[in-house]
């Protein structure tokens, strides 16, 4: 065990906080539209010029080639210099990316991988449906060879940043004849094909990134198919190990600069007995603490599972303990800043800050990319072993 | 930084696993909860032979140098087969304070004794009423001539029956100095009153009628002496952690088990996804707690305030899941579970203790707010 930092980490840590001091954007971000594609791309651009995209991505595809662990110090150094986290560069860079590098085509990697790197796509998840949520592989989405295409017809659902996306990570079914799991295939849908309709779904929160994606006859070449022609599940099992394993790191390490944000925020507004700070509160006091001290743990998981997962080239199911951790830990703080805010909260305007609307939006990290009853599932069967129960 | 155990670390682990399961089977050690020593000598004589009750001593007296990490992989060993032993007293706690003493110091020759199971060791800290917090004790020392007298009271001293040998705080009445003197556990004016804990340790209640103690038996005084004391009990706290996972993973393991294995309805009780998802939630909390001990352990060098938030940060995270997983051990196994030829009500009862002892949850958030670096320790571990 080596609990602390070598000393060439230290050092990639100082160059970061350097580059980072002088190169992270300073205006707001903004919540949607076109406006919002521009800013994340701009960034990542940004990062790439700068030689900071893909830190362990391979070089041969514009990465650095560099370990995990300098990943996450990257991702530090980012909450600690307030960088944005997320938004529509996320499924390109945390799984659309990393599922390529592992089952991609030397085409699709050659094409693909530089661009997300240097900021010039945006990708979107095309898995669920509306009849196919957490029983994913119950999807109706269909596709037929014609010559050297697939045919998609069918309709994906809480696809966000779908208006927004250049590409999709689209899983179809392409044998209705096979077992369930045997007759899909993911493919590569280009998002300006045409034939494809996007609606978008407002939601209580008001961001508005959530879409509805509809396929009307979309040709899209079989050269875009990722591993085999029904062979899609596997694939999809990959994205869901990087979507349940990696991709929230970032994250992770980023809530502790929420709490910092809390902290600040409970030593200046009032709290409960409406006279002294809510700090002073020994029940707000007691709650701050738990949450500082999940937050820590959390982190050292992050650390534990990267250690453990520097010699696979994908993550396997211990993904989901994180994951589940880190939806409902996230949840608590957003609902503890709502509740120290007080009628405060209600209030949507732009000035507010965002605590409502994350608060709101973070009852997705519960849903999306398996739900935590899901997570637990898997929890059980596939780490504790327990039979596979009724569904 | 890499959390991947080295080799010998591994080896450590495997070894000491391997004696547990040898040694100290669950009806071995229900005999031994039945005896009047309530620990075996020849496993004690054992732990020394392998080196453990060395372990983390300066070369120089002879020990096992090597990091805090060996430690606690060790006692995470222990409390997954509930070990009896007052290793934690002795190796973790006394030995620490002895062993920071100085190798010219008084302590230096009992603490080579400890190490090669001669002599057992046990801290008297606590007093009736204070609640964890001892900074100012009660128990008075006086000079007489070249001597001391120790005079007062020492509740609930964890593993004195047992030992030979006491480190007692106490205040000087000159001066109201904080000292820690090295006490024979036989010496006359000292009378101990033994009892069981609720996990079958043992220990006593202590009265001192003025106890004389040579003056070379203070092992050091004022604010050194309390900031060694409380460096070492952030020690013994991390290695009760430690202790709490393993039986947290070995209980989870046996309910898993069990769900496995125990059929009603027609199919095997795992199979139903309301006791799946409450597994997977114990699952989770045993996680948690290991990331949380990593995160102590990689503070444990620090300097004071960051160190005490960590470790309290540690105790509050490990509490919270020791009580539902010890809780839901036993609602998963039904009534069996609380009864005595089950092992799950004997994990659930090393639980209890563990939350107890050393602060409770209440104290180490109590104390976690009040260190002014708790929010740098935490935001950037």
């Amino acid at each position: 065990m080596q609990l602390s930092h070598t000393p060439e980490e230290e050092q990639f840590r100082a160059e970061v906080r350097a580059w980072l001091r002088a190169n992270v954007p300073r205006g707001k971000r903004p919540r949607t539209g076109l406006a919002l594609r521009e800013y994340d791309l701009e960034w990542q651009r940004r990062q790439y010029e700068g030689g900071w995209a893909g830190i362990s991505w391979p070089r041969e595809y514009g990465g650095r080639g560099l370990s995990l662990m300098q990943q996450v110090i990257w991702y530090e150094e980012c909450a600690a210099a307030h960088a944005p986290v997320g938004g529509s560069t996320f499924v390109a860079l945390s799984h659309a990316g990393p599922t390529l590098i592992v089952c991609g085509t030397e085409e699709q990697k050659r094409f693909h991988l530089p661009k997300i790197l240097k900021g010039e796509a945006v990708w979107c998840q095309g898995f669920s449906e509306p009849n196919a949520g957490s029983d994913l592989a119950g999807l109706k989405t269909r596709a037929h060879v014609e010559g050297e295409h697939l045919v998609v017809n069918g309709s994906k659902i809480w696809t966000s940043y779908a208006a927004l996306a250049d590409w999709q990570e689209l899983l179809v079914r392409t044998d209705p004849g096979a077992q369930r799991h045997k007759g899909l295939t993911w493919v590569i849908c280009d998002m300006h094909a045409p034939g494809i309709t996007i609606r978008k779904i407002p939601t209580m929160s008001g961001t508005g990134n959530l879409c509805q994606v509809f396929y009307d006859d979309v040709r899209l070449p079989l050269a875009n198919v990722v591993g085999e022609v029904n062979g899609g599940w596997d694939v999809s099992m990959t994205t869901l190990g990087f979507e349940r394993g990696t991709a929230f790191i970032a994250h992770q390490i980023h809530l502790a600069s929420t709490l910092e944000k809390l902290h600040v925020m409970a030593r200046d507004l009032r709290g409960p007995d409406g006279r002294r700070p809510a700090i002073e509160d020994g029940a707000v006091a007691d709650q701050l603490l738990n949450l500082r001290a999940e937050v820590a743990a959390l982190r050292a998981m992050t650390y534990l599972s990267v250690s453990r997962g520097a010699r696979q080239a994908v993550p396997g199911p211990e993904g989901n303990i994180i994951a589940l951790c880190y939806a409902e830990l996230s949840q608590r703080i957003y609902a503890f800043a709502v509740e120290l805010l007080g009628n405060e909260a209600l209030e949507m305007h732009d000035e507010n800050p965002d605590w409502l609307t994350d608060y709101l939006d973070a009852f997705k990290n519960t849903i999306a990319g398996g739900t935590s009853e899901i997570r637990r599932n898997v929890i059980g069967e596939r780490l504790l072993g327990l039979p596979r129960g009724g569904r | 930084m890499d959390f991947n155990l080295t080799e010998e670390q591994q080896m450590l682990r495997d070894g000491a696993r391997r004696f547990f399961r040898e040694h100290y089977a669950f009806g071995q050690r229900r005999a031994l909860l039945a005896s009047d020593a309530g620990l075996d000598p020849a496993c004690w004589a054992r732990y020394a032979e392998l080196g453990w009750l060395a372990l983390g001593q300066p070369e120089a007296l002879g020990g096992w140098a090597c990091p805090f990490v060996e430690t606690a992989i060790l006692l995470e060993e222990f409390g997954r087969a509930l070990a009896l032993e007052p290793f934690v007293s002795n190796v973790v706690l006394c030995g620490r304070v002895l062993g920071c003493c100085g190798s010219t110091a008084p302590g230096s020759a009992v603490l080579q004794e400890m190490m090669v199971g001669r002599t057992r060791l046990a801290l008297a800290h606590e007093e009736p009423g204070g609640r964890y917090d001892a900074d100012c004790p009660a128990v008075l020392a006086t000079r007489s001539g070249e001597d001391f007298l120790l005079r007062g009271t020492k509740c609930c001293v964890l593993d004195a029956p047992a030992a030979d040998r006491l480190i007692l705080s106490a205040r000087s009445a000159a001066g109201d100095v904080f000292a820690l003197f090295l006490v024979d556990a036989a010496a006359p004016g000292l009378r101990m009153n033994s009892y069981p804990l609720v996990d079958g340790t043992r220990a006593a209640d202590i009265a001192l009628d003025d106890v004389r103690v040579p003056a070379s038996c203070l092992l050091a005084s004022g604010a050194a002496a309390r900031d060694l004391l409380q460096e070492a009990l952030d020690r013994a706290t991390l290695a009760r952690v430690s202790m709490a996972l393993g039986a947290m993973e070995s209980v989870l393991q046996m309910t898993a088990d069990y769900l496995k294995s125990r059929v009603q309805f027609g199919q095997p009780l795992g199979r139903f996804q309301a006791l799946q998802h409450r597994l997977a939630e114990m699952f989770v909390e045993v996680q948690e707690t290991r990331s949380i001990l990593c995160c102590g352990l990689a503070h444990l060098d620090a300097e004071g305030a960051q160190r005490n938030a960590m470790v309290s940060a540690a105790k509050v995270v490990a509490v919270n899941a020791a009580r539902i997983v010890g809780g839901q051990a036993i609602q998963l196994h039904g009534s069996i579970a609380m009864t005595n030829e089950c092992a799950a009500s004997h994990y659930y009862r090393h639980l209890l203790a563990f939350e107890k002892i050393h602060g409770d949850a209440d104290w180490h958030l109590d104390r976690f707010a009040r260190l002014r670096e708790t929010h740098a320790a935490v935001t950037h571990p």
